[in-house]
């Protein structure tokens, strides 16, 4: 056989195989192996191809493939692998003949599991659709195969296990993977096809919330997360030593937004973390997460910037429903959930109509009161059951819940110019027009009781002439956990924080 | 002649001598009607699907506008993927001027994938009404027009009939209906009486569906003028050009 130009070959290893005897000479020796390690040592011509690409069309075709594998199974003169790459998988058979002899096929049968190998092969038409497989109809005739980098030989999770739904009762008894599991081996986990999807799905919200506010004509700031003074009252902040001094860690960019809208950018977002310290352990709260913010100044009426926001939403729906089908379709593999629907406009309720719709299912609670979280996910039922829909805004909250820098209602002082946004009953973003005014602010904030030797500098920031505006800010892990129907936010956060998880 | 279980009971002259009021001088009281007031706006839902509008139920939301203040919204489900750009405003612009709360009445239309019509009010003290005759009966008693049983089961059927056969039925049906609409549109201005009622409105927006409106009988084209001549049926007509 003719020597491979692109890798050396360096045998394979022995004490591994088991074979002592070598009874007849290897007539395949040159056509699988170990490779030395890429050093970048030469840049070969070899055109590797996607495994998703490899479909029907590719026929008979001799093709190189780089993957993991995924499962290999040993009988007799053949071995059967299951290549890996990313959310996609084929069929790879090494069976004795004309280019692999016995101890290839002995070879490629005791490759440890995601081990990373290059093949070269004939794509096969496959007589029956290969179940379990992303591409069904072909199948890959191994006709070289060499390991790229080897795994060990004990995974302290199988991937197969972390896919598996989970079923109600005690259907077959087989393994699932718990969380912490998942979480302290998070680099396996993530490979998994849920895993590939979630991010790839987390990553479109992103370039979508980008795509459209650029769009609209807003500009991306990037604020600063170390910081003076607490934004928010001083609660669940956390403290960072700063040479002789100490800092916070931001809670929000809202104060920067806001300083940006008072230097006339008019419209601007930014995407980055903010951090909470706030000691709880629910399947909803992160210590740091991505925030997605949205600041805007306005001409008469709040509901301008109440009205972009929710589009821009709408607009991720959309695209999101567009170009992630196959992403939501793999997820939806392991944790069914009905598709996320919404109306466009976005509905808009007021808070007192939720607490009559409330009321009405028998609920007690006063018209000041805030929702406690049942009561969140019993509106969301109601409002789904009389609307049909997954997003909605509830608008004028009592000021009475909200934060000082909360415009209040021009009608009714008990109330508010402030708004949240929720997604499957669970809330996404909160949000109101802010105090431009900085003795209204001053008032309010002696309202609340807050020491306004901190909040000078915020306070100050509206003194040279402050347009109107509003705005917003979006949790990216939660959007994505609820858009695809999850029930934990460590499962779209890549390495989640949490009180009690500091690493990876 | 009216068809009754017992047929030696002709109710034609009783039907005669029932007064229909317009309808606009009765008083309704829609906190009677609707339950119990919590200070908030009381919405009705209506689901339709944008391949079939559901032509009496804009009549009839014109209506109800000239008669309380309504709030009204149009919404697009995600199970639909566009919506022509004149159903998309089929209430006109909006200018929402007051609070929510202040309008005795919401109207929430969303274009949705749905098989017939659906409405939604109450989902604690009500089931949703399927169907494009049925929500039209609870939009109409809203108006809060009392009937005597005979009239009110005959306006009853005209909606069937309009509904079943008119819009869903046979070429052979809808012939039989045009005749008979003929006929009692040679005693009375109306399908029912003297007064506009539901059954017109179903009737007239069925009609128009089925694209025979053209071929109807005289009387039939008479009414229809009539109908086209208030306005809350020519802006409807109006959507579909």
């Amino acid at each position: 056989a003719p020597r491979e130009s692109g890798l050396r070959v360096c045998g394979w290893r022995r004490p591994c195989l088991g074979d002592q005897k070598q009874p007849c000479p290897d007539y395949a020796k040159e056509r699988y192996g170990v490779s030395s390690m890429i050093q970048s040592q030469e840049k070969p011509d070899r055109v590797l191809i996607r495994i998703k690409d490899l479909t029907v069309e590719k026929a008979d075709e001799v093709v190189w493939v780089r993957g993991r594998i995924h499962t290999s199974r040993a009988k007799g003169k053949q071995c059967f692998l299951v290549l890996r790459q990313q959310q996609f998988n084929i069929q790879a058979l090494v069976a004795v003949g004309q280019h692999a002899s016995k101890q290839m096929v002995k070879f490629a049968a005791n490759i440890n599991k995601e081990s990373i190998v290059d093949v070269e092969g004939v794509v096969r038409k496959a007589h029956q659709k290969i179940g379990g497989c992303t591409q069904q109809d072909v199948e890959l005739h191994v006709q070289r195969i060499y390991v790229i980098s080897l795994a060990e030989p004990r995974l302290p999770l199988q991937l197969d296990d972390a896919v598996r739904p989970e079923v109600d009762g005690e259907e077959d008894g087989r393994a699932t993977v718990n969380q912490d599991t998942r979480l302290d081996n998070r680099v396996i986990d993530l490979r998994t096809s849920t895993s590939q999807a979630i991010f790839c799905l987390q990553s479109g919200i992103c370039q979508l919330f980008r795509e459209t506010l650029i769009r609209k004509g807003f500009v991306e700031i990037q604020t600063p997360k170390i910081i003076s003074a607490a934004s928010e009252g001083g609660a669940n902040v956390f403290t960072v030593s700063y040479f002789k001094s100490s800092a916070y860690l931001a809670q929000s960019p809202q104060l920067y937004k806001q300083m940006c809208i008072c230097a006339d950018f008019e419209k601007v977002f930014c995407v980055g973390p903010v951090f909470r310290a706030e000691d709880s352990n629910t399947h909803r709260h992160l210590t740091e997460f991505v925030g997605l913010d949205i600041e805007m100044a306005f001409n008469y009426h709040y509901h301008e910037v109440v009205d972009e926001i929710a589009d821009t939403l709408v607009q991720i729906f959309k695209g999101l429903q567009e170009r992630f089908q196959t992403e939501i379709q793999t997820v939806n593999k392991q944790f069914p959930c009905e598709p996320f629907k919404f109306l466009e406009p976005t509905l808009r309720l007021e808070y007192r109509e939720a607490v009559a719709m409330l009321r009405e299912a028998g609920v007690e609670m006063g018209d000041e009161e805030d929702l406690s979280t049942p009561n969140e996910k019993l509106l969301g039922r109601l409002v789904k059951e009389k609307y049909d829909t997954d997003f909605y805004i509830l608008d004028k909250y009592p000021l009475a819940v909200r934060p000082f820098y909360t415009m209040p209602d021009p009608v009714n002082p008990k109330n508010s110019n402030s708004y949240d946004m929720f997604m499957r009953g669970e809330e996404i973003l909160s949000g109101a027009q802010r105090i431009h005014d900085p003795q209204l602010l001053t008032e309010r904030a002696q309202h609340h009781g807050i020491d306004l030797e901190k909040i000078k500098a915020y306070i100050d920031s509206f003194r040279f002439g402050a347009p109107p505006h509003a705005g917003g800010g979006i949790g990216l892990e939660r959007v994505t956990m609820l858009y695809l129907g999850l029930h934990n936010v460590r499962q779209t956060s890549m390495f989640p924080r949490d009180p009690k998880r500091l690493t990876p | 002649m009216i068809q009754t279980p017992d047929a030696d009971f002709d109710v034609t002259n009783i039907i005669q001598s029932d007064e229909c009021s317009p309808l606009t001088t009765n008083g309704a009281d829609l906190d009677l009607m609707l339950g119990k007031d919590y200070g908030a706006l009381k919405d009705i839902v209506i689901n339709a699907n944008p391949s079939l509008p559901p032509l009496s139920l804009l009549v009839l939301h014109s209506l109800l506008c000239e008669r309380y203040k309504i709030l009204s919204a149009v919404h697009t489900h995600s199970s639909v993927k566009s919506v022509p750009e004149n159903l998309l405003k089929c209430f006109g612009e909006q200018t929402k001027k007051q609070p929510r709360h202040e309008y005795q009445l919401g109207f929430t239309l969303i274009w949705k994938d749905v098989p017939k019509p659906q409405m939604k009010f109450s989902i604690q003290t009500m089931c949703p009404i399927e169907g494009e005759g049925n929500i039209a009966r609870f939009l109409f008693s809203l108006f809060g027009q009392k009937y005597n049983a005979v009239t009110s089961t005959l306006i009853d059927s005209w909606v069937d009939t309009a509904i079943f056969q008119l819009k869903e039925g046979s070429s052979k049906e809808k012939g039989a209906v045009l005749r008979s609409m003929n006929a009692a549109l040679g005693k009375t201005s109306w399908l029912v009486g003297n007064e506009l009622t539901v059954a017109d409105i179903v009737a007239w927006g069925a009609l128009q569906q089925t694209g025979s409106a053209n071929a109807a009988p005289a009387n039939v084209q008479k009414w229809m003028k009539s109908c086209e001549n208030l306005a809350p049926f020519s802006s409807v007509m109006k959507l579909l050009k």
